[in-house]
């Protein structure tokens, strides 16, 4: 593809002290996809995001986001331009109201008129949302936190969102619906990159997938060839 | 599985039903305080402040309300940082002394200065945003009981260094010189004066005093509801969330550790300024240990709470200085517990008749037994007490017998804490009923100065255990 990608990661490497984590890793989204990190426990999905986000530093290899080098920035210069995430178990704000905790997603932003646009947006996408908006946000069902945590990070507008196991801790019949909720925030032309560890249903919406083993990126495909790859079974089984 | 599914919520939509339908006392505070709106509550607080003094010219009382007011301004300081930003300052204290001395510097013979307060005041609050920063910088590298321990360390440092400055060598002086005062303080301060307003009276000091709280009140009432006040809201909740959202957290611990300092700083120049002088003994832990009690006992990141605790914390020991008054409301609390507590309500009753009866055969026995142990007792000024009195079996070694009935007590009080059979449990509770009363009159009344102490400690521990978020704090709701 000739456009630059949104997000680059060139040759990233990430330790934990001694240990290395993320190995050479680099990986590309691009405007309007939805990009899955798919990989077993302990694969370093979590850690690429962390690293993506700034919440770890990398020791080597560089993050462009938007065309700009930013692996040496903070994660408020990183959200600020234009990322956003909802992180693995939610992590919304429990004594704060559902309205507080979506303000909060629009922490760094000034134009009134535009938040409320988005506000309006995010209630109409998650219609439960508006009727519990004075709530306190530890009382919703899990279900309900991770729309809170969506709306939150949707709020901000960003032009990439980044999911850290939406799926995880809730019941399959939730985790289907939140599915489709992505789909449409993708089409509605958000650019996502997800981690997840149920792959079916990651690829099932999904446009391309990256599959990761101890922290090395071991097949990267289109999506709808990826569900069907015998390697992408051995990358969560082993041989 | 979708949109109709997500439909109307009845729970939520039952909200209004359910809430109207607390009725007696609870419910009709709840309504009343649900309709005022904040600005009343602010009117009220101010009207009551003001009337204080109208209703009374006992300067003693007026003293305590002005002490009521400054320890609200110094708590509702720390509740910034404690309460709204989540941060365990226990070095706030020193933060408050800094003000003090700076006033003291600024408007003494001591150093020479004097200028005017409103200046002062200014510096003092320049030097406590100051202050806060320099010592924010390093600490907030650290967290939760890391930054305790530090921030302690700073508040230790500087009572040691306000105490002992007080032969320092300078560059340009021949002779050591006394910077503090050591321990012999700074006094002779000027008073308080600003646009032609001096302070001289207990009363003008109040007046001061409750206008600066009442600034601090509606200043931090407007910064809780502001985006920055959200801010650390979400930053005590969850600081890599909140950090994930894009806030720049250091700052924001920052801020809220500045702004507490400033407001320290500035309560401390008014303390200064109506005790007139200043000692290191006054900024030492047993302030901090009152200020953190009042804003726990309040509830953290709660103003109105904060009113009220220091209400408390001020008002209670003080009342106990009155030894009639004193177990009066002692013997008052036990049978408001009693009866708030004790299910079928008749069981209170039976309980105290109990007790009394207990009372009455139990004393001609033991006289019976040792007449030599017994005398009659003094009369005092109280008829209430010398009732009480000659109901207990009081022996002429009143002290000895009462400490060990003390340990009797604790052990009889853990003994019921543990019974789990109702009936059992009831009977255990006449004889430590008995000895309750029996270590008051001995022990306890006899004591004031050690039993206010108790009496606070109790207080804080029930309180914990039934309210742990305080008397006004909001429940916490953790996400699982």
């Amino acid at each position: 593809m000739s456009e630059t990608p949104i997000l680059r990661l060139s040759n990233i490497n990430t330790h934990y002290g001694q240990i290395h984590i993320l190995q050479d890793v680099s990986l590309e989204v691009y405007s309007g996809e939805l990009v899955c990190l798919l990989g077993g426990n302990a694969s370093g999905k979590s850690t690429t995001l962390k690293t993506i986000l700034g919440i770890v530093k990398p020791t080597s290899g560089t993050i462009e986001f938007r065309g700009e080098p930013v692996q040496q920035r903070p994660t408020s210069y990183r959200i600020e331009r234009g990322m956003a995430v909802v992180p693995e178990n939610r992590r919304i704000f429990g004594s704060m109201t559902v309205e507080e905790n979506l303000e909060m997603g629009a922490y760094l932003r000034n134009d009134r008129d535009g938040i409320k646009e988005d506000f309006e947006r995010v209630l109409k996408l998650f219609p439960r949302l508006k009727e519990r908006l004075h709530q306190l946000g530890g009382t919703l069902s899990g279900g309900e936190q991770q729309m809170l945590a969506m709306g939150r990070a949707l709020i901000s507008r960003p032009h990439l969102l980044l999911m850290d196991e939406p799926s995880m801790g809730l019941a399959p019949i939730l985790v289907e619906q939140n599915f489709e909720i992505i789909q449409q925030i993708n089409q509605q032309g958000t650019t996502i990159f997800m981690v997840e560890q149920n792959a079916n249903m990651a690829l099932s919406i999904g446009t391309r997938g990256y599959v990761l083993q101890t922290g090395r990126v071991v097949l990267t495909d289109q999506a709808k060839n990826l569900l069907h790859d015998e390697q992408l079974r051995k990358a969560y089984l082993g041989r | 599985m979708s949109k109709d599914k997500i439909g109307k919520d009845e729970w939520v939509a039952s909200y209004q039903q359910r809430s109207a339908g607390i009725v007696g006392w609870r419910g009709a505070l709840a309504g009343i305080s649900e309709r005022l709106p904040t600005w009343a509550w602010f009117a009220l607080v101010i009207a009551i402040g003001v009337a204080i003094p109208m209703l009374t010219s006992n300067t003693y009382i007026i003293r305590v309300a002005g002490n009521i007011a400054l320890m609200a301004t110094l708590a509702m300081g720390l509740n910034l940082v404690v309460g709204y930003a989540g941060l365990l300052d226990l070095g706030f204290v020193a933060f408050y002394g800094v003000g003090g001395y700076v006033y003291a510097y600024l408007s003494s013979d001591f150093s020479g200065v004097h200028l005017p307060t409103g200046l002062t005041l200014i510096i003092v609050i320049g030097i406590g945003l100051l202050f806060g920063l320099l010592l924010g910088l390093p600490s907030l590298r650290l967290v939760g009981d890391y930054l305790a321990i530090v921030t302690l360390g700073f508040g230790q440092i500087f009572v040691q260094l306000m105490t002992s400055m007080t032969r320092v060598n300078l560059p340009g002086h021949e002779r050591p010189v006394n910077l503090t005062g050591g321990p012999n303080g700074i006094v002779n301060l000027d008073p308080f004066s600003i646009l032609g307003f001096t302070a001289n009276t207990v009363t003008d000091y109040y007046y001061v005093l409750l206008a600066v709280m009442v600034i601090i009140l509606i200043v931090g009432f407007h910064l809780n509801n502001s985006r920055i006040g959200r801010a650390w809201r979400s930053l005590r909740e969850d600081e890599l969330a909140a950090d994930a959202m894009g806030m720049p957290t250091r700052q924001l611990k920052l801020l809220a550790f500045a702004l507490g300092a400033a407001i320290a700083g500035l309560s401390g120049a008014l303390f200064a300024a109506w005790q007139g002088s200043v000692f290191p003994g006054n900024f030492d832990i047993a302030l901090l240990i009152n200020v953190y009690a009042i804003i726990v006992l309040g509830g953290l990141g709660s103003l109105p709470g904060v009113i009220v605790g220091s209400v408390l914390m001020i008002a209670i020991p003080e009342i106990l200085r009155n030894v009639e008054l004193a177990g009066q409301l002692f013997y008052l609390l036990i049978i408001v517990t009693l009866i708030a507590t004790l299910r079928p309500r008749w069981q209170s009753v039976a309980l105290l008749v109990s007790v009394i009866v207990f009372g009455l055969i139990l004393k001609p026995i033991l006289v019976a037994l040792s007449p030599a142990s017994f005398a009659a007792l003094e009369a005092t000024s109280s008829g209430f007490v010398d009732t009480i009195r000659n109901w207990l079996a009081i022996p002429i070694e009143a002290k000895a017998v009462g400490n060990l009935a003390f340990g009797a007590l604790i052990l009889m009080i853990l003994l019921v804490t543990r019974i789990k059979d109702m009936r059992v449990r009831f009977i255990a509770l006449i004889p430590t009923l008995y000895l309750l009363s029996f270590v008051w009159e001995t022990r306890l009344s006899q004591e004031p100065s050690i039993t206010r102490l108790l009496f606070v400690g109790v207080l804080l521990i029930v309180l914990m255990i039934y309210r742990p978020n305080g008397l006004l704090g909001e429940r916490r709701v953790e996400v699982v």
